[in-house]
């Protein structure tokens, strides 16, 4: 699998302040992957350097072959991008904003109607008069509306409502079908987790894993609320993967992490009034890592 | 690169038209006074008698108001001129630094779009405006001339125009750099206008105190003087040269920067 992008010891300070560190890793083509971290680990930074935003202070980094830095028109020439609050002209109409990223990157004026029915957007709206969700819409067509090999998107869906979401995952996996690579920054677990074949974590500006979705699943955490109709037994839950969070009368909230199984399995053996499990934001699972020792912490999400 | 030298000559449309419409308007209402100061010369004589010529100086009067050069050159080009061209040529030179901090600049400098030639849109869009806002300042002068008494010629007129919009690409320059340097319109925008502010006051000081005279070398306004041209035909060569590599300088600086500098989040 060629290497669509490669950062071998991407470092960048802003002065005295961290950006990120030494950070490694490779995306080869026809690949979506994940980039995980919270706000402030170094996703955009990341993303900058890509881009030739930013000049490495160590390191380097390459897209589609192309040196971010040195040799960024042509790095750009096969890549689309979308930022997280992409900021658009007001006075523009969506659609006129769209023809004019349309005409920088030698497509044809219009190229972007077909997606933007699809998301629903209507392009005769002026970009200031659009609400938060559309204009990142018209950020999501602007990415997709041509076929560049690459399409880097950092938090794409924010703001997008759940419908919208669910399209976009579907574009996403339209995308991986033709071959197309992407680069997808984002704080959301669900989202990475069915659009991503492997993921980066990101955290203080260090990568602290590359592993597959599967890996992924297997080591993040689980939220389980329970409403018991009579008291439970006393070692219901001591399973090695499950921690008591509080234990309230007949209200129970638990965390899982990794595979559920053996625990729904004990659950089922008792009389259950109410249940409900949710995925957490992957800030929530670093900021469960951060309660434990930092070396714990590194482990826990190297695993 | 075109599509973004039309955006830019979009975006830059209606201030454009409003300081024309507000420059022409103004040159035109005062060419309309010319005929009245020249019946009433000898009034104007005796009451410009009681000023001292220093300060007639300082404020750009120097010479007879009653010739074109010094008439035109008093109330167009040292007073109206110089806001025209500071507000123009700053708010244009300036909007990368705005475009930057709004993250805007994110969208076409991730096309294939090189910066330079990116930034060198925005600068072509830069003189185009100002070229159009000079253009119909002495536009309005001619349109003006046409109906009053005594005609002027509309050759030094353009000449006088050329030399104005050479005055504003320099600021327009000086502001690009300061604009690519600081990444932030507000400083950019404030160090620009602080810098001018200084220049004239630098080019008053030296007409009021002999002591300072020298000093005026330092000032802009020192090289804006359109009587002469106006007047006699012999255009400012040097001046305009002056303005022209300073505008050059200002925006090669500019590339230069912009090619090779951080656009941070």
């Amino acid at each position: 699998m060629t290497d669509v992008i490669e950062a071998v010891g991407l470092t960048k300070w802003y002065g005295k302040r961290r950006g990120i560190i030494d950070v490694d890793f490779t995306v080869g083509q026809g690949e979506v992957f994940g980039f995980l971290g919270p706000n402030g680990a170094g996703k955009t930074t990341t993303i900058r350097l890509l881009l030739g935003f930013l000049r490495p202070s160590g390191g380097h980094s390459a897209v589609l072959g192309h040196d971010s830095w040195l040799d960024a028109p042509r790095a750009h020439d096969g890549l689309a991008y979308v930022s997280s609050e992409p900021a658009y002209l007001g006075q523009l109409t969506a659609g006129e904003q769209l023809d004019y990223m349309a005409r920088l990157r030698g497509l044809r004026s219009g190229a972007w109607r077909q997606i933007a029915e699809r998301l629903e957007l209507d392009p005769t709206v002026q970009v200031r008069k659009l609400s938060r969700g559309n204009r990142q819409k018209v950020g999501v067509v602007q990415a997709f509306m041509g076929e560049e090999p690459l399409l880097i998107m950092d938090e794409p869906t924010s703001g997008l409502d759940p419908l919208m979401q669910r399209e976009f995952l579907t574009m996403v996996s339209e995308v991986r079908a033709a071959g197309r690579t992407i680069f997808l920054s984002s704080h959301n677990l669900p989202e990475v987790e069915r659009a991503c074949d492997r993921v980066g974590i990101i955290r203080e500006g260090r990568l602290v894993d590359v592993s597959t979705v599967s890996d992924l699943q297997a080591s993040h955490w689980r939220s389980v609320n329970l409403v018991l109709n009579g008291p439970p037994p006393p070692d219901l839950f001591d399973l090695p993967n499950v921690e008591v969070v509080s234990a309230a009368a007949r209200d129970v909230h638990l965390m899982v992490q990794g595979d559920v199984n053996p625990l729904l399995r004990r659950i089922a053996t008792i009389d259950v009034g109410d249940v409900s499990i949710s995925t957490l934001e992957i800030e929530d699972v670093f900021l469960r890592l951060y309660e434990g020792d930092g070396t714990s912490a590194d482990l826990e999400v190297a695993r | 690169m075109i599509p973004a030298f039309r955006l830019e000559l979009r975006r830059g449309a209606m201030l454009v038209i409003w300081v024309s419409v507000v420059s022409m308007a103004y040159a035109g209402f005062i060419m309309l006074f010319y005929p009245t100061m020249i019946e009433n010369a000898a009034a104007f004589e005796q009451m410009l008698e009681v000023y001292p010529k220093e300060l007639m100086a300082a404020f750009g009067i120097n010479g007879s108001l009653f010739d074109p050069g010094t008439f035109i050159n008093s109330y167009v080009f040292q007073f109206l001129w110089p806001l025209v061209a500071a507000v123009a040529g700053i708010i244009l030179a300036t909007r990368v630094a705005a475009d930057a901090d709004s993250g805007f600049l994110d969208l076409p400098l991730s096309s294939r779009l090189p910066r330079v030639r990116y930034l060198g849109a925005s600068i072509v869009a830069q003189i185009a405006s100002l070229a159009v806002i000079a253009a119909l300042t002495i536009g309005s002068i001619v349109a003006v001339d046409l109906l009053i008494e005594p005609d002027f010629d509309t050759g030094r007129l353009a000449l006088a125009g050329f030399h104005a919009f050479a005055m504003a690409a320099a600021i327009a320059g000086v502001s690009s750099a300061l604009a690519v340097i600081l990444l932030d319109r507000g400083k950019a925008g404030g160090l620009a206008a602080g810098i001018l502010i200084l220049m004239y006051l630098l080019n008053v000081i030296a007409q009021l105190s002999p002591d300072f005279k020298e000093t005026a070398r330092l000032s802009a306004f020192h090289y804006f003087d359109l009587s002469e041209v106006i007047d006699t035909g012999v255009y400012p060569v040097v001046d305009t040269t002056i303005f022209l590599v300073t505008a050059a300088l200002g925006w090669l600086l500019a590339l230069w920067v912009f090619r090779r500098r951080d656009l941070a989040a």
